[in-house]
């Protein structure tokens, strides 16, 4: 086996008094399709923003295909593509310029840039609005544009901050099988998500993150454990609610 | 439901009262902003007892209420929950009871407080006898009535729009004429009324259309009545009512016809052309064209080079009007002009939001860094150096002296360069996020950074101030006069200044910046545009 993907040592930040990251470690394999999940707060979000770039840590080293990522941003910054939460998109530009503006930024030609904008475009089944401005989209197309501006410059890593999050089952599936197809060609995923059954149809890699700590990591299998991965993080993480009280809800009273 | 929605609004009030400071501090100033306004019109419509324009000043202070109710919950939409129909759409209501609830939840509050007490001056001021008093109390109580109706229908009807990104780039646009009011009454018409331009005499039929509208129905019936015109009086009354009851059923059916229509904020029409423009020329090119297709497409764009023509015409009014005009007034306008386009880009990062993360991930050292600075600036420039040129131009020709305006260009050149040097800086340095709040169409600094935004109009004063003083003393010198100064040569060598201080500031920028991206991405994602 290669050199890992992604190799993270000791990755910690904290924001005031509050550890937001506790020095957390973890390896991907290259080609792996590999989830991040934890519960709201865990510190999913700003993992994945120290490990593209976006968020200086405070102790730590990542390395994207064995690039350290803040000794050698350039170059790390150049295979990865990154997918946030907030589909952070150019409102006022419609999604073939967002495209092709993204593929500009990567430096590549203006024609090739339009060229592969068009294409994602189709695939992401978004030709039809393609001339509409990004502010006017609904939460999928945005993701999905999105996506295809991470993908533009065909990264060799890529990262996804709940992709799927408030997104229709339609487009769910188009990002899925791109997904997928982008993981069968040897490029590598990371992606944070609440869809348990996503994870665990998908994924090859599983790491779960609670209060800044990965407290379970490995393939999905030894994960779950025998369990449904559902189950497998709950029973790790904890719910704390108890389900006691609301005597009055339901039909028998009012 | 009228109980209900007083105590919602009193409620939100309340609440506003306890949240954060800022709001306390927005909540108090209005309350009294509210106050003022009511003493004030209360005071001046009392002045204008026994004056011979009192009814027509009344009629158009009762029309300035009107169009005050008209415009301003197209602002507030987003701040007034009980404005948006789609927050009550899912309640089983009947319309009736919750169009009575809906009036009873506008009347409440310091500002329709103050409008009834503030125009309750006509009392004093324009009715005579009992019979005037009484049909002053009615006329002020039915032009609140219509006031309050009028604005419930308008951003009933709008609801759709007004919650949709074209309503708000709508709203955004309001800006621009409420600037130019604002400036007009601040700037202009003091120095009209101080060269003799505007007299009471002027006043006299100045609502002769005005009085037939319903603000102008409510003055004129006060002093039909004072005359002892009982009938007259009445009839204009009954019109008012009349109009406030139509208003009314429009409103019922707009608020009916909202309940269960989708809104429109799904709809959008397409762009021309696929391409970004430019985007042959390197990553310079590539910023250039998105930067250019935002100072298009964006509002808050177009509203700050709206407001930047229009204070820099307000500001040289010192030059073309009133008793005291000076030339040198037209100089410090063209300074202005060019400090004005600096302090409104200076934060870069802030004003681009989120997606200056995407941006970032091009922004690999200084040479990528400088591009991306100068992509803007190019932008900047190719709007503002003739947007400024015109507007030079333009008042110098209206002050009488059109070969002053190529001194003011060299000024707006040279200003320019300074200007858009300083933002780059302060983008790279003092980064800030920006927030869009509810009830405002515009980007302000987030809560807490509002003394970097002051520092940004210092800092371009300044700046713009020093750059142009060498052409500050060529004016006092030669007057501007072609026969001492080749005037080509001036606003050309003005050109290569402003441009050798703005790639100065590019570079120093660029340098700036490297080593902090991570950092001015935080900035990026903090912003809430």
């Amino acid at each position: 086996m290669g050199a890992p993907a992604i190799e993270v040592r000791g990755l910690r930040k904290s924001f005031g008094d509050k550890e937001a990251v506790a020095g957390i470690d973890l390896e991907i394999a290259p080609g792996s399709f590999s989830g991040l999940i934890g519960p709201n707060g865990a510190g999913k979000t700003t993992s994945l923003s120290m490990m593209t770039g976006l968020l200086r840590p405070d102790a730590g080293q990542v390395l994207i295909n064995g690039l350290d990522a803040w000794a050698d941003p350039v170059a790390a910054k150049a295979i990865i593509g990154v997918v946030t939460a907030d589909a952070r998109l150019f409102e006022r530009l419609s999604g073939a310029e967002m495209l092709e503006y993204a593929g500009r930024l990567r430096g590549m030609p203006a024609d090739e840039a339009r060229s592969r904008a068009a294409q994602l475009l189709d695939v992401l089944d978004l030709t039809a609005d393609s001339k509409r401005l990004v502010a006017d989209y609904s939460t999928g197309m945005r993701k999905k544009t999105s996506l295809g501006c991470a993908l533009i410059h065909n990264p060799a890593v890529l990262f996804l901050d709940e992709p799927l999050e408030g997104v229709d089952p339609i487009s769910a599936d188009v990002i899925r099988r791109l997904l997928t197809r982008f993981v069968g060609s040897g490029s590598t995923v990371l992606f944070s998500s609440h869809v348990m059954e996503l994870v665990e149809q998908v994924c090859d890699h599983v790491s779960i993150i609670d209060n800044g700590e990965i407290v379970a990591s490995g393939t999905t299998q030894d994960v779950r454990g025998g369990k449904t991965l559902q189950q497998a993080f709950v029973d790790l993480v904890g719910s704390k609610a108890s389900g006691e009280g609301l005597s009055w809800l339901g039909s028998s009273s009012s | 439901m009228a109980r209900l929605l007083v105590q919602l609004k009193l409620r939100l009030l309340r609440n506003a009262l306890n949240s954060s400071t800022a709001a306390r501090v927005s909540f108090l100033v209005s309350s009294y902003g509210a106050l003022i306004v009511a003493i004030g019109v209360f005071w001046i419509l009392c002045l204008l007892r026994g004056s011979s324009v009192s009814v027509d000043l009344t009629a158009i202070i009762f029309t300035g209420f009107a169009v005050g109710w008209l415009v301003l919950p197209i602002f507030a939409f987003g701040l007034d929950g009980t404005l948006d129909p789609a927050a009550l759409a899912p309640y089983p209501l009947r319309t009736r009871p919750l169009v009575l609830g809906l009036l009873a939840a506008s009347a409440t509050g310091a500002w329709p407080i103050a409008n009834v007490l503030g125009l309750l001056g006509v009392t004093v001021g324009l009715a005579r006898g009992a019979l005037g008093l009484v049909v002053a109390v009615v006329a002020v109580v039915l032009e609140v009535l219509f006031c309050i109706v009028l604005a419930r229908f308008v951003t009933t009807s709008m609801a759709g729009l007004l919650r949709s990104r074209r309503g708000k780039d709508l709203a955004a646009f309001l800006i621009i004429p409420l600037v130019a009011v604002y400036e007009f009454f601040g700037q202009v018409l003091p120095r009209v009324i101080a060269d003799g331009g505007i007299t009471v005499a002027s006043l006299n039929g100045v609502d002769q259309w005005l009085r037939w509208l319903p603000p102008g129905l409510a003055a004129h019936a006060i002093q039909d009545a004072s005359d002892g015109h009982l009938g007259a009086a009445v009839a204009r009354l009954g019109l008012l009512a009349g109009v406030v009851a139509v208003l009314g059923w429009l409103w019922v059916r707009a608020l009916s016809h909202a309940l269960v229509t989708t809104d429109a904020s799904t709809q959008s029409s397409g762009v021309r052309g696929a391409a970004l423009p430019l985007a042959r020329y390197g990553l310079r090119g590539a910023v250039a064209a998105r930067f250019w297709i935002y100072q298009r497409r964006e509002p808050t764009s177009l509203v700050f080079w709206g407001m930047t023509v229009v204070i820099t015409i307000a500001v040289s009014s010192g030059a073309i009007l009133g008793q005291q005009r000076h030339p040198g007034v037209l100089l410090f306008s063209a300074a202005f002009g060019a400090a004005q386009v600096g302090y409104l880009h200076a934060n870069t990062v802030g004003l681009t939001g989120p997606p200056f993360v995407l941006e970032a991930t091009a922004l690999t050292g200084r040479r990528t860094l400088r591009a991306y600075f100068a992509g803007q600036d190019m932008v900047l420039a190719a709007i503002g150096v003739p947007l400024l040129a015109a507007v030079s131009f333009g008042l110098a020709t209206v002050a009488g002296r059109p070969m002053w305006g190529f001194l003011l260009t060299a000024v707006n050149l040279a200003g320019l360069g300074a200007a858009l040097a300083v933002s780059n800086l302060l983008g790279a340095t003092s980064a800030y996020p920006m927030a869009k709040r509810a009830g405002s169409p515009m980007r302000q600094a987030a809560q807490g950074y509002g003394g970097y935004t002051f520092g940004a109009v210092l800092a371009n004063a300044a700046a713009v101030g020093v750059a142009a003083t060498p052409l500050f003393v060529i004016g006092a010198f030669t007057g501007a006069h072609p026969a001492v100064i080749p005037m080509v040569g001036l606003v050309l060598g003005a050109a290569v200044y402003g441009l050798a201080l703005a790639w100065g500031g590019v570079w120093i920028a660029a340098r700036e910046a490297e080593g902090k991206l991570p950092e001015l991405c935080q900035v990026a994602t903090a912003s809430t545009l």
